[in-house]
């Protein structure tokens, strides 16, 4: 627990000495924010072993649902939890098939409900105003706002560090087993010992599901702007690639993702500056470095960037938990 | 001199540099401006001409000097349309680059996400990319908009079109996003306004390649004219939908679908359709001598034709050089405004509006002008419709 937090001590260090304060602070808060959601992923794929394709529309849930809270003047005390409970009963809901389906199929069904949502938040125009959009208010709570960055990573960094802990607690406990249990083998490593395969499914989803809708949540405040575009398809897979890059089976997997996804465009973009003329007009340079990195890193650390920073250590005595 | 004449001179001296060196991106030396461009999203086709628009524009007035002798330098930041790297990028201009003002930001999602950011650090928000009445209303200092809303200019053309060829069942197809909803505001209201409302009307999801439903039905309510609030791709598509079908009923489209590739990609299928542009394409076949020369320069400079992103581009970067000229050596923010708030602008090559700011109306063009297909190119019809 030590190790990571040095590490994100000293990569803000860094960042703050090399782009600014505001700037340095701005990534940091949407590193953690993605992180939350991440940690939501590790569970359902890396820990369940289930693939879905539908994370953005938790989150998408989460954000609305503070949004519309945020608007009518609902703190955040309440309004974040009732963005968890939403995505957490997303994450249920969208589990529900696991009841029948496995693999692919399983993971098409998460993608039609990903569709489902996408498609209700632009057509109940009367709550979400549809593709128009809504603009978010600032997070306040009493007499404090949280507009400022340093102010929004500090938040951010919180709740990413609750719902570290949290997880962390599950994933040493019996949920975590069952989890992994489902993960290696539904039936000779799962139901041989009691465990209700179904429900522990469920329980994977549903956690998730929370991490996404408190992702969301901040996520709204800290862009002040949500449309239903912002959560489609791609915001799904660029999740899912999120905890991939950063090892699916470990909680820092979903921090060194959510580094990776977030702030590697920003690296890019800083270094891009610096080359000649011709070579920083080229239209898109950033998003194919982009994916020549992230083809590096599939091909170097197949299991991700936590499971390499780990390699040789007593990952199997720790069951893959951090 | 005085000794009190040497202070108040000092003072003064003093102040004006600490007002420069108060203003971000202004140095002696230059001026630094920023833009967030989509170069690689679903909008690419369109920042990349903004983009050159723009360079060449402010490359033409440094080779002439700069501005009161500044160079003008611009920071592009890609953000391939995603509000989450719009704002890194955003806090990226504002902290590291220290840009004097954002130019041309593109995309509603983008502009809304990052605009706040933009205007709390006191820094411009000049002419982006967006229908968002937010950018231009309520009033604010630092927001100023040129882009036509789609509300205003479409009512205006369906009530032109209306008028003058007598249709009787009016139509619309829209794209059920902000820019469709606002299209359809604008033309209702026109529709109201002639005592008349829409005969039917039909959404598509952003994407849709297929329209043969919305064709058929909009065949079925027998509509004589259809509004198109479409891009390019969907207008091709309806369009030819609806010519396969055998119906030949009059069609207009937004100037969203007001590009050469309509027509380049469309081919006989789009040939008659009509148009509302805010800036006439920068066609080389018969265009004046000062747009010919542009046409030749721009070629020169990226290896491609131009389109009318480009003109915008060029055009927006234009008005900022002349805002920035009338504001004088000593540029700060208020100053510009100021100047951009008296600047009258004369109609250049492109056949621009004439852009018109005030102490009360940031908003510099509310105008458009009706166009046609006619041999495989835009023709304009008409002047700035009112």
């Amino acid at each position: 627990m030590l190790r990571p937090l040095l590490l994100i001590a000293a990569i803000l260090a860094l960042a703050v000495g090399v782009l600014g304060a505001d700037y340095a602070f701005g990534q940091a808060t949407l590193v953690a924010t993605y992180a939350i959601a991440g940690l939501g992923l590790v569970i359902i794929v890396g820990q369940a072993g289930q693939i879905t394709l539908g994370q953005g529309a938790l989150v998408a849930l989460g954000a609305y649902t503070e949004t519309l809270l945020a608007m009518r003047g609902v703190p955040p005390v309440l309004s974040v939890p009732a963005a968890m409970a939403l995505g957490a009963a997303g994450g249920a809901l969208a589990s529900l098939p696991a009841r029948r389906l496995g693999g692919l199929y399983f993971a098409m069904s998460t993608l039609a409900f990903a569709l489902i949502v996408e498609e209700m938040l632009v057509r109940w125009t009367a709550l979400t105003r549809g593709g128009a959009g809504l603009s978010v208010p600032t997070m306040t709570w009493g007499g404090l706002r949280v507009d400022a960055p340093l102010e929004q990573m500090v938040v951010s960094l919180a709740a990413l560090l609750l719902a570290w802990l949290a997880c962390r607690r599950l994933l040493a406990g019996r949920s975590g087993r069952a989890w992994r249990a489902v993960r290696e083998d539904e039936i000779a490593a799962a139901e041989a010992c009691g465990i209700d395969v179904a429900a522990t499914k469920l329980r994977a989803f549903a956690i998730g599901g929370g991490l996404a809708g408190l992702g969301g949540a901040l996520y709204t405040h800290w862009i002040g702007f949500i449309s239903p575009e912002q959560f489609g398809l791609m915001f799904s897979f660029e999740l899912l690639m999120l905890v991939f890059i950063g090892g699916a089976r470990h909680l820092s997997g979903a921090l060194w993702g959510a580094l990776v996804v977030v702030s590697l465009p920003q690296v890019i973009a800083l270094l891009r500056d610096v080359l000649p003329g011709q070579w920083s007009r080229s239209a898109g340079l950033e998003t194919v470095l982009f994916g020549a990195v992230i083809v590096a890193v599939v091909l170097l650390r197949p299991q991700g960037l936590a499971a390499e920073a780990r390699a040789g250590q007593t990952q199997v005595r720790k069951g893959n938990r951090d | 001199m005085s000794f009190s004449r040497f202070i108040l001179g000092c003072a003064l001296a003093m102040s004006t540099a600490f007002a420069l060196a108060a203003t971000p991106g202004v140095s002696d030396r230059e001026i630094v401006l920023g833009s967030i461009q989509d170069l690689s999203g679903p909008a690419a086709m369109l920042g990349s001409p903004v983009r050159d628009g723009m360079l060449l524009r402010l490359e033409e007035a440094n080779a002439a000097g700069g501005v009161h002798g500044r160079k003008l330098r611009m920071v592009i930041e890609d953000t391939g349309y995603d509000p989450k790297r719009a704002v890194l990028a955003t806090r990226k201009l504002l902290d590291r680059d220290q840009v004097f003002a954002f130019l041309a930001n593109f995309g509603t999602p983008v502009v809304m996400a990052t605009m706040p950011l933009i205007v709390d650090a006191g820094r411009l928000h000049l002419f982006p990319f967006s229908p968002h009445e937010s950018t231009y209303s309520p009033l604010h200092p630092l927001k100023f908009q040129i882009f036509a809303p789609y509300q205003s200019y479409m009512d205006a053309a369906t009530r032109h079109m209306v008028q003058s060829r007598g249709y009787k069942r009016t139509c619309l197809l829209y794209q059920d996003d902000d820019y469709g909803l606002e299209v359809l505001k604008g033309v209702e209201a026109g529709m109201a306004r002639l005592g008349q409302s829409l005969v039917e009307k039909t959404s598509y999801k952003r994407g849709a390649t297929d329209f043969s439903s919305q064709i058929a039905r909009l065949r079925g309510a027998d509509c004589d004219f259809v509004v198109l609030a479409t891009v390019v791709r969907e207008t091709i598509a309806a369009m030819s939908e609806a010519r396969k079908t055998g119906w030949m009923v009059d069609m207009m489209v937004t100037a969203s679908g007001y590009s050469a590739q309509t027509h380049e990609l469309g081919g006989a299928a789009v040939e008659g359709l009509y148009g509302v542009s805010v800036l006439p394409h920068p066609y080389a076949e018969g265009a004046n001598s000062a747009l010919a020369d542009w046409i030749k320069r721009y070629r020169k400079r990226f290896g491609v034709d131009p389109n009318v992103w480009s003109a915008m581009g060029y055009s927006i970067a234009d008005l900022f050089v002349q805002g920035a000229n009338a504001a004088g050596r000593e540029l700060t923010v208020e100053r510009f405004v100021s100047a951009l708030e008296q600047l009258k602008t004369t109609r250049d090559f492109f056949g621009s509006p004439e852009y018109r700011f005030s102490h009360d109306d940031h908003l510099g063009n509310r105008y458009g002008r009706l166009a046609q297909i006619r041999d495989g190119r835009w023709v304009i019809l008409s002047d700035y419709l009112k």
